[in-house]
């Protein structure tokens, strides 16, 4: 056999890993320059500042409320959806009539681009206006207006439910991915034994599915914990910040109050933070994996 | 479609596909203030390198919510326009942070006596005017005729004691009828607020320097829209309604009142036109006074324009007669310029009589640098308020405190 | 009633209520979308008149028509181009370990864990620097790199369920690794890659706040900053317009989902080997 490119794993890596570190190390470092740089509301450098913009941060009241709500927000999400998409792939993966129909379906809510969804819900939740209070009346669920968006207690409970409406398609389809790739012979092979479908479901499916749900979990929680669209457009995290999650806080900060600084010892805290859990997670879902 | 095929080989490559540009081009930022913005501007630009064959005008429509986002990388990052609109209320930073360039060598007396001088003043700072007033608006006070009567109301409230009493009788006529449309969400939350804290006499800023929301005009304004709150005197759940919401339920009928800029007549006669309504004085406090608030948008100059001299031709062109015209018009401001005002158009509008009236009174959001984050800080206060998650006073004192210390800074 | 038949009433009551609850902001968008001028802001459900000239109006004041070509265009390249890189990597980190190979995993992760809100303004340096402001082959280049995460995520464990055995038995029978890979692995692939090119297609099309960044003229505009800008005018919003060209947006990803679901489904790759 002569050498090849093809199983030098190094060539095969490199120019994904440079794509990908291009985008990511050039931003990465002017954030952390930034953070450590007395600044001006255009982004322009005034001196060094030490640790002056992270203390800041840790200094603002409402860092906290927003970083609690961040993990409910985050949590709420990601177990929702998995809790709703594994039973949705389970049965898509079954065979009956209409399923190439209902597996669109369920994919659809992905096929619109969230700030669109994200506005299509603001217009619908709407008090006076909104077609889900209306729809309610009229099927005699509610008899008066409810203004969903008014106060914490009903809008962020919406955002969360939107959140995992919009997550379930991503989820669905890894799992549907998953249970495809299970080979047909072991559940034949188990029906032989005499096992039921639970205990298949628990002593096959269950299994062979955990890298798929590892996956979901951990790009799940990246993309909710940093997930802008919903929460911007429904509330802008109001009234009076109650539905403010980190990364709203965050745009506010940089963009409106214009404090790059502020933002990026902020925006550099986040990653450290999603870093942390991540890595907590990949590791011991590692270990659950080699037990 | 040279693009299409040059495409992938370019990203590759990581070449920049520049226009071959021997025109000297100018590029012009613009805010989107409705549909027609994009297509005015893109007219006044064809219009301009007619007349100035060797120059080429790029216009850059910007979404007005992402306006500031925007300029912020682009300034950061060097690539910031020749020319842009922006808030007027953003202009000291720019102005402090050196970003804009003053148009005094540029204008001439007779540029400057085409404006009404009450426009001109928010862009002039340290005796330099820094931006001209693209857009102008000014806040007076819609009441449906047609709730009106049906409650046995004959006038308009001259005062805010009148306009609650006004208020109960016409939430009185319906369930899904409010007398008052009070907006408690997202921008202008705070200046919503504003009318009723001027006429009882208060002021954004003391003069001592501090926040004037911990004075006595703060708690009653305060109280009085709460009140009418707790008594179903304004729509349900006014956290949950913007500026805009409350427009639509005005343009259905279902609000005896509200207060809000002249483009909404423009609105009503495309979209209601059945509508019966009026526009009056926006009411005076217990001691008479009154104040609307005055918001012009302006057109700056950057300082690292290369092209400063025929940036400038351009906008001396914007604010020629032709097109100021159109521009007020399609979009609903008020004319800043004196020969627009004089054209029957403008001059015979009754609804645009009411608003040029309050001119006198009207107030500009102070020049202070940082005044989003105050915007809303107060808008917090008030949402809290509102929600009746907070007593009036102890809440507006603390937000005071917190204004307090931002404008130390 | 067959077997079948059951399962089918039992799978669709069981799919109903999320079915409902995906179908709620389609009805509210179809529907607003063709409602009558006068009634848009009235919450009935029904219009009284369908006005399907909404339609039309929207693709001339929305300038839809250039927009729907630079989403695809900047779609299609940036899948081809995140697939062309991810392929290789991820087949080396399913066939073989290497020094290296937990770290380049975690650093795929790593790149996935900054928001756009937070990575703009570097991002725009990044672009002004390269001189690609305001051309759509910006955001083929980052989608692309945005999406390698993904990809690679994605093919290296559905390319981990296929046997190595299938290629050493090529090589046996005196074919190349490039040939092998080419006739043996590449057409068992194919399923996952169609999944993952689906997945980075989608992230284009519906990306917004890196397009809003970095585009400046209507010209370049896709199809999400197009859109919103017809919602985010200051003063009012043309609510039939917005939907009806969320609505025309979002048809080309369902025809999409409709042509290439039954790449989903299991037995493609596995097929094969048994």
């Amino acid at each position: 056999m002569h050498r090849s490119a093809l199983i030098n794993p190094y060539v095969l890596v490199l120019p994904g890993f440079l794509l990908a570190a291009f985008i990511i190390l050039w931003p990465l470092y002017q954030l952390g320059v930034i953070s450590l740089s007395e600044v001006n509301r255009f982004g322009q450098l005034k001196g060094f500042a030490g640790l002056e913009n992270y203390l800041a941060v840790f200094a603002d009241p409402d860092f906290l409320g927003a970083l609690w709500r961040t993990f409910v927000w985050t949590f709420g999400i990601v177990i929702g959806a998995l809790v709703v998409a594994m039973p949705v792939a389970l049965i898509l993966n079954e065979d009956f009539y209409g399923r190439s129909v209902a597996r669109v379906i369920v994919m659809l809510p992905w096929a619109v681009s969230l700030p669109m969804t994200a506005i299509i819900w603001r217009w619908a939740l709407n008090g006076q206006s909104g077609m889900l209070n209306s729809g309610l009346r009229d099927l005699g669920v509610l008899d008066h207006n409810i203004q969903w968006l008014a106060q914490a207690s009903t809008a962020f409970p919406m955002q969360i439910l939107i959140g995992i409406l919009v997550t379930i398609p991503f989820t669905t389809t890894i799992y549907l991915g998953g249970l495809s790739s299970i080979p047909t012979d072991l559940y034949e092979a188990a029906r032989l034994e005499g096992a039921g479908r639970w205990q298949m479901f628990r002593e096959i499916t269950l299994p062979l599915m955990r890298p798929f749900v590892n996956i979901s979990v951990v790009l799940n929680v990246i993309y909710v914990f940093n997930s802008f669209p919903i929460i911007w457009a429904t509330t802008q995290g109001g009234p009076a910040n109650s539905t403010d999650i980190l990364v709203t806080y965050l745009y506010k900060l940089a963009f409106r109050y214009g404090k790059l600084g502020e933002a990026s010892g902020l925006s550099i805290m986040m990653f450290a933070l999603l870093l942390f859990f991540t890595l907590l997670y990949v590791v011991l879902a590692v270990r659950g994996d080699e037990e | 479609m040279k693009r299409w095929t040059t495409g992938l080989a370019a990203t590759l490559a990581l070449v920049a596909v520049a226009g071959i540009a021997h025109a000297e081009t100018i590029r012009v930022t613009v805010a989107e203030y409705s549909k027609k913005t994009g297509p005015y501007f893109n007219d006044a630009a064809k219009a301009f390198e007619k007349d100035h064959p060797d120059a080429k005008v790029q216009i850059e429509v910007v979404p007005w919510d992402n306006l500031l986002q925007k300029l912020t990388t682009d300034i950061s990052a060097g690539a910031n326009a020749d020319v842009s609109i922006i808030g007027t209320r953003w202009l000291i930073d720019f102005v402090s942070q050196d970003i804009v360039t003053p148009l005094d060598p540029y204008m001439t007396q007779s540029f400057k006596d085409r404006f009404f001088p009450v426009f001109f003043k928010p862009a002039v700072m340290d005796g330099k005017t820094y931006g001209l007033p693209i857009a102008a608006s000014a806040r007076a006070m819609y009441y449906n005729k047609a709730l009106f009567k049906k409650a046995g109301i004959d006038t308009p409230p001259d005062t805010w004691s009148e306009l609650a009493a006004d208020a109960k009788k016409i939430s009185a006529l319906g369930d899904d009828i409010a007398g008052f449309g009070l907006q408690g969400k997202e921008i202008e939350t705070d200046v919503y607020f504003d009318y009723a804290f001027w006429a009882y006499g208060g002021e954004l800023v003391t003069k001592d320097g501090k926040s004037g929301l911990d004075s006595k005009a703060g708690y009653d304004a305060a109280n009085l829209y709460k009140k009418m709150i707790d008594d179903g005197s304004t729509q349900p759940g006014v956290t949950s309604y913007t500026r805009e919401d409350v427009q639509n339920l005005f343009k259905q009928g279902k609000v005896g009142m509200m207060i809000t800029a002249p483009f909404l007549s423009k609105q009503i006669k495309a979209e209601a036109p059945n509508l019966d309504y009026g526009v009056a004085a926006i009411p005076a406090g217990p001691n008479g006074d009154r104040g609307t608030y005055g918001v012009t948008d302006s057109i700056v100059m950057f300082k690292n324009s290369e092209h400063k001299k025929l940036a400038w031709q351009f906008m001396d062109m914007l604010f020629t007669k032709k097109w100021r015209e159109r521009f007020t018009s399609s979009e609903g401001f008020l004319p800043v310029n004196k020969e627009v005002a004089k054209m029957p158009e403008f001059a015979d509008d009754a609804d645009l009589k009411q608003f040029t009236n309050l001119l006198p009174d009207a107030r500009f959001a102070p020049v202070i640098s940082g005044w989003e984050q105050i915007a809303d800080t107060t808008k917090n206060a008030l949402q809290t308020i509102y929600l009746g998650k907070g007593e009036v006073k102890p809440t507006l004192d603390q937000a005071a405190q917190q204004i307090n210390e931002l404008l130390k800074q | 009633m067959s077997a079948k038949a059951k399962r089918t009433i039992v799978a669709w009551l069981l799919l109903l209520p999320l079915i409902v609850l995906v179908f709620f902001p389609f009805a509210v968008m179809f529907l607003t979308a063709v409602k009558p001028a006068d009634e848009v802001l009235q919450p009935t459900w029904w219009p009284s008149d369908f006005a399907w000239s909404n339609f039309l109006t929207m693709w001339s004041e929305a300038n839809f028509g250039p927009a729907l070509l630079n989403s695809l265009y900047v779609s299609i390249l940036s899948t081809l181009l995140a697939l062309v890189v991810s392929i290789p990597a991820a087949y080396a980190l399913s066939r073989f370990r290497f020094a290296g190979r937990g770290f380049f995993r975690q650093f795929l992760l790593v790149t996935q864990m900054l928001s756009p809100i937070v990575l703009v303004i570097g991002l725009f340096r990044l672009i002004v620097w390269l001189g690609l402001i305001d051309n759509v082959n910006s955001l083929v280049f980052l989608y692309a790199a945005f999406n390698i995460a993904f990809s690679v995520w994605m093919l290296q464990s559905y390319f981990a369920t296929i046997p190595r055995e299938l290629e050493e038995a090529a090589w046996m029978e005196g074919a190349s690794p490039a040939t092998a890979l080419v006739k043996v692995f590449l057409p068992l692939a194919v399923p996952a890659i169609t999944v993952t090119a689906i997945f980075s297609f989608i992230n284009a099309w519906n990306e917004f706040v890196i397009a809003l960044t970095m585009l400046r003229r209507q010209e370049s505009y896709t199809l999400p900053i197009q859109i919103f800008s017809l919602v985010s005018g200051r003063y009012t919003v043309e609510w039939t317009n917005v939907m009806a060209a969320t609505f025309v947006a979002t048809i080309p990803v369902a025809i999409i989902f409709a042509c290439l679901q039954r790449y989903l489904v299991r037995g493609l790759a596995l097929g094969a080997v048994k």
